[in-house]
């Protein structure tokens, strides 16, 4: 440039236009000229590209290609996953030196709209190690790769070409690229297929500090990059399971375990698992810690179950809480509760202090019975959200409160210690009625366990128990929540109508969902424990009606609570001898022709060929039974299943049963309804908790015409 | 009550994964029914009795520029319907993403490159794409005369945006078309696709 430049004073008339001419080219040159010339970093539009050179050694020497892509791009791994490419190097180096493959460093996850890439999103380098090459001297290289942000993708080249002594960095810095390549693992990897199921099992040092685990195969076809990777660990192994790709059959399946580590470190380690037998899953990872994946909408979900992020989990259960307030069997009790407050007289610290021992008293409830059930479910037991309902006993024994509730607002009779209606809040006396009140509100809520809770409950199971313990709380909050906003909010008391006879006619009609919800339960028990535990419930159910008619009818306020508790605890008894009852078989009402469930009856099935339509339901789940009744009784679905040959078959969860509960916490749910079909393929579809006839009709329509 | 219980049953609903269907060689092809460019209904069982091929298209997509430009597809898609095989562009781009085409786009899409698939079918929620599990674009499927599906994956063996690569490449579907006329099985029969991924919405 210089001697481009030196002539001109030479020439000191060289007219302007000229001078101009000769300027033009010459950027023209530069700025055409930079993408040819080859250096030793070349910025294309989405990716900087460098070189890197390690120190000398007598053996192989380390080059670094440095990749940076622009913030929200990325550039794939060695195997991109389900789109993209692999790059390509290739060298023009001196004489007699060699180079090796690309070494790629440790990837992470990318689910774009469901599709798994595997791909690095912030500065890594590929590393060579290069043979023969002398300390000085040049080096080209050509390297292609695909860089894509979420929408699109872009191929792009850079030309490197640098001297080995111009570009050499210390060792120091070679070892940062070192770090992010992956370990190799010591030890035996074993691989497994069973099925269209992929098992992989390592030998993985400090285990107890590994949150999460996932595997990046190095050969393609070999996993279905899309389905969720489970990992578990059994023993001082992990167990990472997940569907087989296109090709499975391999001899040997290379590829990267990364492990996710308390502390938010992650560990990638190399492995080549050669086929042999792969032990059972163990203590499932829930991927507390997983990498983080912030522009992916999708998540690229690990574990068993796709656990929405805490706080939404959180919302969800205060949703669920707020819903079961409008349940019929919540409602009547709310509803009466708030109109207490509305009285006149109430002053408002009274007002307040009721509404806190109401809520005290529903989230106190709901929190034991959520404390119960981890505490069971810790002592291995396997129940679920509801447990409480899948014994008869206590279904007697609802049976009975909510037979008093319905009759206390029915006016047969006045008690004070269950009174919910407009006497039993006499202004100063409240508290105790308040919190007693909520923990009915909270009792009484549980068979009427909605969808939401489904979500959020299944969620809390897998948390830790801290965790679990704030969405029960939640949960709680939320059922309290209404009466709370009344009992603080004045405005919101003075709009509620004007006490009077009304109110009286109210109560009276408000016993009607009440009776309902009796009626309910009593073909759970009748359910659960057939005809003869039926009777005997329904039998007590009347013998305390007669004697709280009795006790109550009168109008006498002034009974001793110790008789009442004695009536209560006479009643109560009954229901005890039930549980020797036998149960009767469920699942009845519905036209389709169902078997029941078992892991084996299902594989029989499969292993037969047929598509099967599995569903879980219990007796006392409202939503199963609402179902039950709606699509699944449709004759239309029974004739098309039949010309279609699906095959049903039901596993009844109103008692207790650990394959049941293992199958459902499996699929991350806590509770019933699940809804699966298994087309012939044994490809799963989960359907909506709310079906319809038409969700039924579409199955096996599509995919296996 | 059963607004609330619809609610509740799509917030679960958000929260479960989007399924991909995984199709597998030597299984029926999933049938689907889709509208065309030129806004008529078809569906893949109206073809049984012949050979289809399924290409996933996205026109900006540089994959799919290289084997246009270069004219490979056209040449591909001419050789294969004069052996009397049905072609079928799926086009997957969801509205506002890249290479989301109407009818009309499609039609003139289609003219600008030359080329006269059987039909162009749109596919703009990704439905027929999601359940044939394409990821990628171009991304082929050739299913036989009985609707079995015989080859998956990508166009050819070389893996690049470059259109000089297009020469020297081993071209999986013509070989796939060649075995299944000559009555043997492709080999091979599932390669992987390369290219952009399919602009799927969400």
């Amino acid at each position: 440039m210089d001697r481009a430049m030196h002539p001109i004073p030479a020439f000191g008339r060289l007219m302007a236009a000229q001078l101009l001419l000769i300027l033009t080219a010459l950027f023209a040159l530069i700025t055409v000229g930079t993408p040819a010339a080859a250096a030793a970093s070349v910025q294309n539009e989405n990716m900087t590209v460098s070189l890197e050179a390690g120190p000398a050694h007598s053996g192989a020497r380390t080059i670094a290609i440095v990749l940076t892509p622009k913030p929200g791009w990325h550039t794939y791994w060695k195997n991109p996953g389900a789109a993209g490419v692999e790059s390509r190097a290739e060298w023009t180096l001196p004489p007699g030196a060699t180079a090796s493959d690309l070494r790629y460093p440790v990837p992470d996850r990318f689910v774009v709209a469901g599709i798994m890439n595997y791909v690095f999103k912030t500065e890594r380098a590929l590393l060579v190690d290069i043979d023969g090459l002398p300390a000085s001297g040049e080096i080209g290289l050509t390297f292609d790769y695909l860089v894509c942000d979420d929408e699109i993708c872009v191929p792009e080249s850079a030309n490197l070409a640098a001297n080995l002594s111009d570009i050499g960095v210390e060792a120091g810095r070679i070892g940062r690229w070192q770090a992010d390549q992956p370990t190799a693992h010591d030890g035996d990897a074993r691989v497994e297929v069973q099925g269209d199921r992929l098992r992989l099992s390592l030998a993985v040092p400090q285990i107890s500090a590994v949150s999460d685990a996932y595997f990046f195969p190095a050969v393609d076809g070999v996993v279905d990059y899309s389905a969720p990777q489970t990992a578990s660990i059994a023993g001082d192994r992990i167990v990472i399971e997940t569907a087989t790709g296109f090709n499975p059959d391999a001899d040997s399946v290379p590829g990267v375990v990364k492990l996710m580590l308390e502390g938010g470190e992650t560990l990638g380690l190399a492995v080549d698992a050669e086929p042999g037998s792969v032990e059972a899953a163990g203590t499932p990872l829930l991927g507390g810690a997983d990498e983080t994946d912030p522009a992916s909408g999708t998540g690229a979900g690990p574990a068993t179950a796709p656990a929405p992020p805490l706080p939404l989990i959180f919302l969800a259960a205060l949703a669920g809480g707020l819903l079961l307030n409008i349940m019929p069997c919540v409602f009547p009790i709310l509803s009466l509760k708030a109109l207490s407050l509305a009285k006149g007289g109430v002053s408002e610290r009274a007002a307040r202090s009721e509404a806190l021992f109401y809520s005290l008293g529903v989230i106190g409830a709901v929190l034991a019975l959520g404390g119960a059930l981890l505490a069971l479910r810790a002592g291995g037991s396997t129940v679920g959200w509801a447990f409480q309902l899948q014994d008869p006993r206590i279904v007697a024994a609802l049976l009975l409160l909510v037979t008093a509730i319905a009759l206390n607002l029915a006016g047969l009779f006045e008690l004070p210690a269950i009174a919910v209606g407009a006497d039993g809040l006499a202004a100063s006396g409240g508290r105790s009625g308040a919190f007693f009140t909520g923990i009915l509100a909270a009792v009484v809520a549980t068979p009427c366990t909605g969808p939401f809770m489904g979500a959020a409950l299944g969620a809390a199971l897998v948390l830790s128990p801290l965790a679990a313990m704030m969405i029960f709380g939640g949960l709680g909050l939320g059922l309290a929540l209404p009466f709370l906003v009344i009992g603080f909010v004045p405005a919101l008391r003075r709009r509620l109508p004007r006490p009077g006879a009304w109110m009286e006619r109210l109560r009276r009609l408000l016993s009607i969902p009440m009776f309902v919800t009796a009626v309910a339960l009593a073909w759970v028990l009748g359910q659960q424990a057939g005809a003869d535990g039926l009777s005997i419930g329904i039998a007590a159910a009347v013998l305390l009606g007669l004697a709280l008619w009795w006790l109550g009818g009168a109008r006498r306020k002034l009974i001793p609570a110790a008789a009442s508790a004695a009536v209560f605890l006479t009643v109560l008894a009954v229901p005890t001898t039930l549980s020797n009852v036998g149960s009767a078989d469920a699942a009845e009402g519905t036209v389709l022709a169902a078997a029941p469930y078992s892991p084996a009856a299902l594989s029989d099935l499969q292993a037969a060929g047929d598509p099967v339509f599995l569903y879980f339901t219990a007796d006392w789940c409202i939503t199963c039974k609402v179902n039950e009744r709606g699509a699944l009784s449709s004759a239309a679905v029974a004739d098309h299943f039949k010309s279609r040959g699906i095959r049903t078959l039901v596993g009844d969860w109103t008692r207790s049963d650990p394959k049941i509960t293992a199958f459902l916490t499996s699929h991350g749910r806590a509770g019933v309804p699940l809804y699966i079909y298994y087309d012939r393929e044994g490809r799963e579809t989960i359907l909506p908790q709310i079906l319809s006839a038409d969700d039924l009709l579409a199955l096996g329509s599509g995919q296996d015409a | 009550m059963f607004k609330s219980f619809t609610a509740a049953a799509l917030v679960v609903a958000a929260v479960s994964m989007p399924a991909f269907a995984q199709p597998q060689v030597g299984a029926a092809a999933p049938d689907f029914r889709a509208k065309t460019a030129s806004g008529e209904s078809v569906k893949l069982s109206d073809y049984r009795g012949k050979t289809v091929v399924l290409e996933w298209t996205n026109k900006g997509c540089p994959f799919v520029q290289k084997h246009y430009k270069s004219g490979n597809m056209q040449n591909l898609q001419q050789q294969a319907e004069a052996d009397g095989v049905v072609w079928l562009t799926v086009n997957s781009s969801a509205p506002g993403k890249q290479g989301y085409v109407d009818g009309e786009a499609a039609n003139a899409e289609m003219k600008e490159y030359k080329t006269s698939p059987t039909a162009y079918l749109l596919d703009p929620k990704g439905t027929i794409g999601r359940g044939y599990g394409a990821t990628a674009t171009p991304h082929m499927y050739v299913i036989d005369k009985e609707g079995v599906l015989q080859y998956m994956g990508a166009i050819d063996d070389i893996p690049t945006a470059k259109i000089e690569d297009v020469k020297g490449a081993q071209n999986y579907v013509s070989g796939a078309l060649a075995a299944l006329a000559a009555g043997k099985s492709p080999d091979p029969a599932a390669t992987r696709s390369y290219g952009c991924s399919v602009k799927y919405p969400g």
